[in-house]
């Protein structure tokens, strides 16, 4: 029985334009059109339930139904989500998009199911490149000594240390002040989230080494889906994935105006060849990656390599 | 329906007398047995809310606070307003307002602030032949001013809140001006209090004595430059610089005014940890009491009230501080400002109001509630350090409360007072 | 009971030293020798969650936390009397759902990790359910206290 009159609940900590967002309302449309009305969802979005690490717990304890994360929580939750997290492990957009579009994304969503979580689909994030205050980054030697800050996942932190610089673990709403005053000296991430956050109004190099392209990943609560009948879970399960190739054109439409933003500001945006950097952040891979079930999937995923490319 | 089981059970158990903290986790907990959430998440965000970064400053500043009472540093400040103003009519409370400010300037805390200028300023007036009352008075509605007066802790918490990246740094900026402006209205009104209420004055001491107190307190001035440069030139976090205020007070203490030993360390910790940890209980719970806030779309449908009552921007500016301030009477402060920063800033920002402006108006409008019954951690403070019951103390602050009312008009309504610093930067 | 409280308030003054030291050793590492500590964000956060639940735990054995007396001060002693048995109810209850529901989060977070301290998020959560005890038992002694018409002090 869905709470709140007859709607589901759904998480998010980006603002209620943003790509991922709005996905999730076309699903919950998705829903409510293929069911009569019967299904509904109200997305919270802008964190107003609480970080993504909280809300998953939540989610995953039935308060609340969906929820849509970056796949850094879920990799403290679940191994096998590491692996589309590693730095360098798809060559391309095109690379990830085909691989979890294949059967690799449902068996990696499916190893959620022993941790509470229902895995419905991947979402794009775009790929990840170093922003700074100092200079523009074009080989490894640029970076160290630098100060950057990462999110609070091991992953991250062995990535940046694999490149010779301090790895600064921080609160993203710290990362602007700390970036104007000088506490750090850049991070990394994706141009939307560069543009949103106004870092760029205070690191004016963007070096774009596109060393990760995890995606996010779209989940239900298990304790809801065991509500729903086999005929709804269906429904469920369809919506979702009807609703990334909707993503994925409000993703890149959002990637341009922020480039656009971004490039109008004056930020110094340099290409970089990645072959020293995937050289170097290849070799931490081995730290990562411990299970059977984990290494198949790396090696499935690399012989897909050169398909669209 | 949900909704009103939500605060009925908060009034109720408010009412009884039950600990705030457990009032609102109870209402969280009606809440999510009504619409059918696990109880174990009420417990999740309860105490998930508290595992947050910026929240250390809490504990931290009040711990420095408390270090710098028990070092002799906070006494040393007194000696130098008293030295500077001692000598004129009400002159000593004049030196309470002077002194709460510098000292809360630099904790952040007001209820630091109260405790430790209380304690060393309350005894010293009434020696002088100062009513208790009006000492009182005084160290509890001062003791807010240095809310406004960066660094302070709630700031830090309004620009989590938000949720919209609202620059710290711009914050502590716009504080300056409404700071030194509220501080000096409470020094006039204690001024005009004592000269109506003919109230003894001091004598000057003599420049040598002056300048012996100003070199005596300086390495405790010297806190507050290391906490600001240190920000500011970009050695530590706002969050990080709680923690070296600490560090910094505690070796001044041991090793510069050689008052403070290991054993008053720990007993700092130890009351420090009871007064932070009271404050974070009652965060936690309002973390659990937020989630259930949220999910009923509550902040949604109160700024919807607003907007049907009026669109008029000064009449929506009005009705928000109307209702934080009764909300404000019932309730602590931390808490408040995670409850209510997305219920008002939206609403607020709608009639133009700037994010940066909008965090100064909380700042004194919550403040004022921290010294007003029936719930008031300041006012208790006040009421424990100056050892009189509530009423007896209220009885005559009417000309102080009056003060912080019209500071708030005037910071309400002349957004220049805090834009014109963080635009100038 | 004063023992018991006493001793939480002393963990928790530890816990606040430990973790001014983490902050510090923090700064130190990414200021001085270049290489921040990557376990200090996460691992004073945890610490928190611990100190503020043994310190509250002490604050209901003490009487030190906010609440509005305005009820209690306005009727006569004996309805005065039934009222804090009433709240030293509602405490003990409070305490019962920290303790079930508590031990049930630390067992549902159990196999989930802490990032960068690679410990289970269930030790995060560890002094909940223990903490709900003492509360219990805090309340317990209280109510049984003002039952025999005793005092119960106030420090
Ligand atoms: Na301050
Ligand atoms: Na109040």
């Amino acid at each position: 029985k869905p709470r709140l009159s007859n709607v589901f609940t759904s998480a998010d900590t980006h603002v209620s334009d943003y790509p991922t967002v709005q996905a999730v309302e076309r699903f919950g449309q998705l829903l409510s059109e293929r069911t009569n009305g019967r299904l509904g969802l109200k997305v919270f979005a802008g964190g107003q339930l609480g970080n993504e690490r909280d809300t998953l717990e939540v989610t995953a304890f039935g308060g609340l139904d969906f929820n849509r994360v970056n796949l850094a929580p879920l990799n403290s939750i679940e191994p096998t989500t590491r692996v589309p997290s590693l730095p360098f492990l798809f060559e391309s957009t095109e690379h990830m998009r085909t691989s979890l579009d294949s059967e690799i994304g449902d068996e990696i969503l499916a190893t959620l199911e022993r941790h509470g979580l229902i895995g419905l689909c991947f979402y794009d994030s775009g790929a990840r490149s170093f922003y700074n205050t100092r200079g523009p980054i074009n080989t490894p030697e640029d970076m160290r000594g630098l100060k950057l800050r990462v999110p609070g996942s091991d992953l991250y932190v062995a990535m940046v240390k694999a490149l010779g610089a301090d790895a600064v673990p921080m609160p993203l709403d710290e990362v602007y002040q700390s970036l104007s005053q000088g506490v750090i000296d850049g991070a990394e991430n994706n141009w939307p989230s560069f543009e949103n956050g106004r870092h760029y109004e205070v690191a004016t190099y963007y070096s774009l080494t596109r060393h990760l392209l995890a995606p996010e990943a779209f989940v239900m609560s298990k304790v809801s889906w065991d509500k729903l009948s086999a005929e709804d879970q269906a429904v469920v399960r369809q919506s979702a994935k009807d609703t990334v190739p909707y993503m994925r054109t409000l993703w890149d439409a959002q990637v341009e105006k922020s480039m656009k933003v971004i490039a109008d500001a004056g930020v110094e945006v340099n290409e970089v060849d990645p072959a020293p950097f995937t050289a170097l952040m290849t070799d931490m891979w081995a730290d990562f990656i411990d299970t059977p079930e984990q290494q198949a999937l790396v090696d499935r995923i690399m012989a897909m390599r050169g398909g669209n490319s | 329906m949900e909704i009103l089981v939500l605060f009925v059970v908060l009034l109720l158990l408010l009412a009884l007398g039950v600990p705030v903290a457990i009032a609102l986790f109870g209402a969280a907990l009606a809440t999510f047995a009504v619409i059918d959430i696990p109880l174990v998440v009420a417990v999740q965000r309860m105490a998930a809310g508290i595992s947050v970064f910026t929240l250390m400053a809490i504990p931290f500043f009040i711990f420095a606070g408390d270090l710098m009472y028990r070092a002799g540093i906070a006494e040393r400040l007194v000696r130098v307003a008293d030295a500077a103003f001692g000598r004129m009519q009400g002159g000593l409370g004049v030196v309470n307002v002077g002194a709460s400010m510098m000292f809360g300037a630099v904790s952040g805390s007001a209820i630091a602030s109260a405790s430790a200028i209380g304690s060393s300023m309350v005894p010293l007036m009434e020696e002088k032949g100062y009513p208790k009352d009006y000492s009182v008075n005084i160290t509890v509605t001062a003791a807010i001013v240095g809310l406004l007066i960066p660094p302070s802790h709630n700031m830090i918490i309004y620009a989590a809140a938000s949720g919209i990246g609202v620059s710290i740094g711009d914050l502590f900026l716009a504080g300056i001006v409404p700071g030194i402006l509220t501080g000096s209205m409470l020094a006039l009104t204690a001024w005009i209090v004592a000269k109506r209420r003919g109230l003894p004055k001091g004598t000057f001491p003599g420049w040598r004595q002056f300048f012996r107190a100003v070199v005596y307190a300086l390495p405790g001035v010297m806190t507050g430059v290391i906490i600001m440069g240190g920000i500011l030139s970009g050695f530590f976090t706002p969050t990080e610089s709680s923690a070296i205020a600490v560090i910094y007070t505690a070796l001044i203490g041991t090793f510069v005014y050689r008052s403070l030993g290991w054993k008053g360390f720990t007993e700092a910790a130890a009351k420090s940890v009871r007064t932070a940890s009271m404050v974070l209980f009652i965060i936690a719970a309002a973390t659990a009491f937020g989630f259930a806030l949220a999910l009923l779309e509550v902040p949604q449908q109160l700024g919807g009230l607003i907007g049907m009552m009026t669109d008029n921007p000064i009449m929506t500016l009005i009705i928000i501080n109307i209702m934080l301030l009764v909300l404000g009477t019932f309730m602590d402060m931390a808490p408040l400002i995670v409850i209510t920063t997305p219920i008002f800033l939206p609403v607020a920002m709608s009639t133009g109001v700037d994010p940066v402006h909008f965090g100064i108006i909380l700042m004194i409008n919550l403040g004022i509630g921290l010294v007003t019954p029936p719930v008031g951690s300041v006012l208790f403070v006040g009421s424990a350090v100056g050892k009189m019951p509530v009423p007896a103390m209220v009885r005559t602050i009417w000309p102080f409360y009056l003060t912080l009312i019209a500071a708030l008009v005037l910071i309400t309504f002349v957004p220049s007072l805090s834009m014109w610093l963080p635009q100038a930067f | 009971m004063r023992v018991i409280s006493d001793w939480l308030v002393k963990f928790g003054a530890a816990g606040l030293i430990l973790m001014t030291a983490i902050i510090g050793w923090q700064v130190f590492g990414r200021f001085v020798l270049n290489s921040s500590p990557s376990w200090s964000e996460q691992g004073s956060m945890v610490l928190m969650i611990w100190y503020v639940f043994f310190a509250a735990a002490a604050g209901f054995r003490e009487g030190s936390h906010i609440r509005i007396g305005l009820l209690e001060d306005s009727v006569s002693e004996s309805a005065a009397r039934k009222i804090r048995l009433v709240i030293n109810g509602v405490v003990a209850l409070f305490g019962v759902v920290l303790l079930v529901y508590g031990a049930q989060l630390v067992w549902l977070v159990w196999d989930f990790v802490i990032p960068s301290l690679g410990v289970s998020r269930g030790a995060a959560y560890l002094p909940i359910p223990f903490c709900g005890l003492l509360i219990v038992l805090f309340a317990v002694t209280n109510f049984m206290a003002e039952w025999r018409g005793e005092k119960v002090q106030a420090d």
